[in-house]
């Protein structure tokens, strides 16, 4: 929870549940926060130390213009060297895609296409946002034709600002065998990194170069993506992500910033990135699609519940529950197995990936 | 039982700062009132209720040792920091070298040479509610003479769909009267005789979605 005029809310709402005398704290840790509090509760169900974990996340961002709000938000950005010059989250990332999109050749029709996608994702789903406001189908076209924010990002490319809720219970496999055995979803990888809280800062940062190579993740690449999803493979046993993973719910702040996500996440590479994007790979109809729920960009993004969110619309997928939760099957990825969640704070500052399989 | 009293003393981390002059541009208009209920509102059905609460407090920044940049953009100069072992050298600043190496090697001061390059652009039809007036903005990470990091801050004198990567710049300070300390008294322009490429598809493209960000800020009170 990041827009407050109340410290220490979670301590009302604890109460208000009946759970005084339990222990309880808070995770804050920019856009990935629900993943951050995603990571503390399985950590502390894998330690052995807790049975059952409740993460509740939320945001009120309707309590202050869009405007102030941005500003808001970008005072998780150095306040002393980039605030005051006219940056906020969106020009930040549209400055970063704008170099990425060149050096990968992508154009702005092709991350459009995510625009859209997730958008018309949302149509499907009744508690999205854009389901809710909006209410439309949109095309490339009206992406494209949106007004400007910070080239090349234009308003459709843009997540949308939410007053949203997020809820999720984290337990050991033996209670969720007791409580739900036909429904349950198990956490089987995890991870977490960081990055520089400038992107100018990321130019040849030898904590990187050290790990990947020369140049390395320049103002384009998010490290801290490769680093924590390559920390969750690893401990799920994933060796080729783009056949091993069926879809995933990713933090789609921007359109751009879910075709970085992508690249960083192994799916493409520099050479085969922008023929991803046009083969629609990551549609319902494509190979592994990304962000049936809406994602950022259609379902909202309450910042501080955006992870629990994504994680949630995760497990609605691996327990069959999409076409109770969902208006149809047309979001629905059949028989899926395995999915991926992604939670994204600052300009790729911390980022954690989680690999989730339908429960035995 | 006999012996002698060792009393260790502590290094002093920095000594305790005095200021005696203090120079304030706050708006006569803010006021620090702190935390106050300023209003409320009752919904048409009278089921839900509304409270108004006003938050207004002035913060303080210590720049700590970080106060040479800030202090240099008062005299109009950028500073940078560089690392003695390993010549590593910084804008924005690094009070200690980024090389493990290195050792946290504590880095020292030098005046950087005012002019850079651009490393990423982008053109902002939006913004924050401080900077909405000043739109559209061209706002550019730039490398700073052979720092190995990027700055951001605004590109002037150009027409937004003009900026290139790689463009040669100078930086441009305010007048000394205007400057207040922060990244906010200085900003970039092309280099002088300077000229930007031809008319391109991408060129065209940007200056169709900026034109209406002017016509929209002509319409802002």
């Amino acid at each position: 929870m990041h827009f407050g005029h109340q410290l220490a809310p979670e301590w009302i709402i604890h109460d208000h549940l009946g759970l005084v005398g339990l222990p309880h704290f808070r995770v804050e840790n920019g856009g990935n926060t629900g993943g951050s509090a995603l990571y503390a509760a399985a950590l502390s169900v894998m330690s052995g130390h807790h049975d059952v974990i409740g993460i509740v996340g939320w945001e009120t961002m309707d309590s202050v213009s869009q405007s102030q709000g941005a500003e808001f938000i970008a005072m998780a950005s150095d306040i002393r060297y980039e605030l005051m010059v006219g940056g906020i989250y969106p020009i930040y990332y549209a400055a970063m895609a704008n170099k990425w999109m060149k050096d990968n050749k992508v154009k702005e029709e092709d991350v459009a296409s995510i625009g859209a996608k997730n958008r018309n994702n949302a149509m499907d789903n009744p508690k999205a946002q854009w389901y809710r406001n909006e209410h439309k189908y949109i095309t490339v076209d009206d992406v494209m034709n949106s007004r400007l924010i910070s080239y090349p990002i234009k308003k459709y490319d843009c997540c949308l600002m939410t007053r949203g809720v997020a809820f999720l219970l984290v337990c050991s496999e033996e209670y969720a065998k007791k409580v739900n055995p036909d429904g349950y979803c198990t956490i089987d990888g995890n991870g977490l990194s960081s990055c520089t809280i400038r992107a100018g800062d990321r130019l040849n940062n030898p904590g990187w170069t050290e790990r990947y190579e020369p140049n390395y993740p320049e103002m384009t690449e998010f490290g801290a993506c490769r680093n924590s999803a390559e920390q969750a493979y690893k401990m799920a046993g994933i060796k080729n992500p783009k056949k091993e993973i069926d879809f995933g719910e990713i933090h789609d702040a921007f359109s751009t910033s879910e075709a970085q996500i992508y690249k960083a996440l192994g799916l493409a590479d520099e050479n085969t990135i922008a023929q991803f994007l046009r083969d629609e790979s990551t549609h319902m109809h494509g190979q592994i699609p990304m962000n049936p729920g809406g994602g950022l960009m259609g379902y909202g993004h309450p910042v501080g519940a955006t992870g629990i969110m994504s994680t949630i619309e995760c497990f609605y997928q691996l327990s069959g529950m999409i076409p109770k939760k969902h208006l149809s099957k047309k979001t629905e990825v059949a028989d899926a197995e395995c999915g991926i969640v992604n939670s994204h704070a600052g300009t790729g500052t911390s980022i954690s990936n989680f690999i989730l399989r339908r429960g035995k | 039982m006999s012996g002698q009293q060792i009393i260790k003393k502590k290094k002093k981390f920095a000594d305790e700062p005095n200021f005696t002059e203090k120079k304030t541009y706050r708006p006569n208009d803010v006021k620090e009132t702190g935390l106050a209920f300023v209003g409320h509102e009752i919904s048409d059905d009278g089921k839900v209720m509304n409270q108004f609460l006003h938050y207004d407090q002035l913060y303080t920044i210590r720049h700590g040792w970080n106060s040479p940049f800030f202090k240099g953009l008062l005299d109009g100069k950028i500073m940078g920091t560089y690392c003695p072992i390993c010549n590593d050298t910084w804008v924005p600043a690094r009070t200690h070298c980024w090389r493990l190496n290195c050792n946290l090697e504590h880095t020292k001061w030098v005046e950087m040479p005012l002019t850079a390059k651009v490393h990423t652009w982008t053109v902002a039809g939006w913004s924050g509610r401080s900077s909405l007036k000043r739109l559209p903005i061209v706002l550019i990470y730039a490398i700073i003479g052979d720092s190995k990091v990027a700055i951001a801050n605004e590109l002037h004198k150009i027409k937004p769909w003009d900026v290139e990567f790689g463009m040669p710049l100078k930086i441009v300070f305010k007048p000394k009267e205007e400057r207040i300390g922060a990244v906010t008294d200085f900003h970039f322009e092309p280099i002088d005789n300077w000229k930007p490429s031809p008319m391109n598809k991408e060129k065209e493209r940007i200056k169709k979605l900026v034109e209406p960000v002017y016509e929209w800020v002509k319409t802002m009170k």
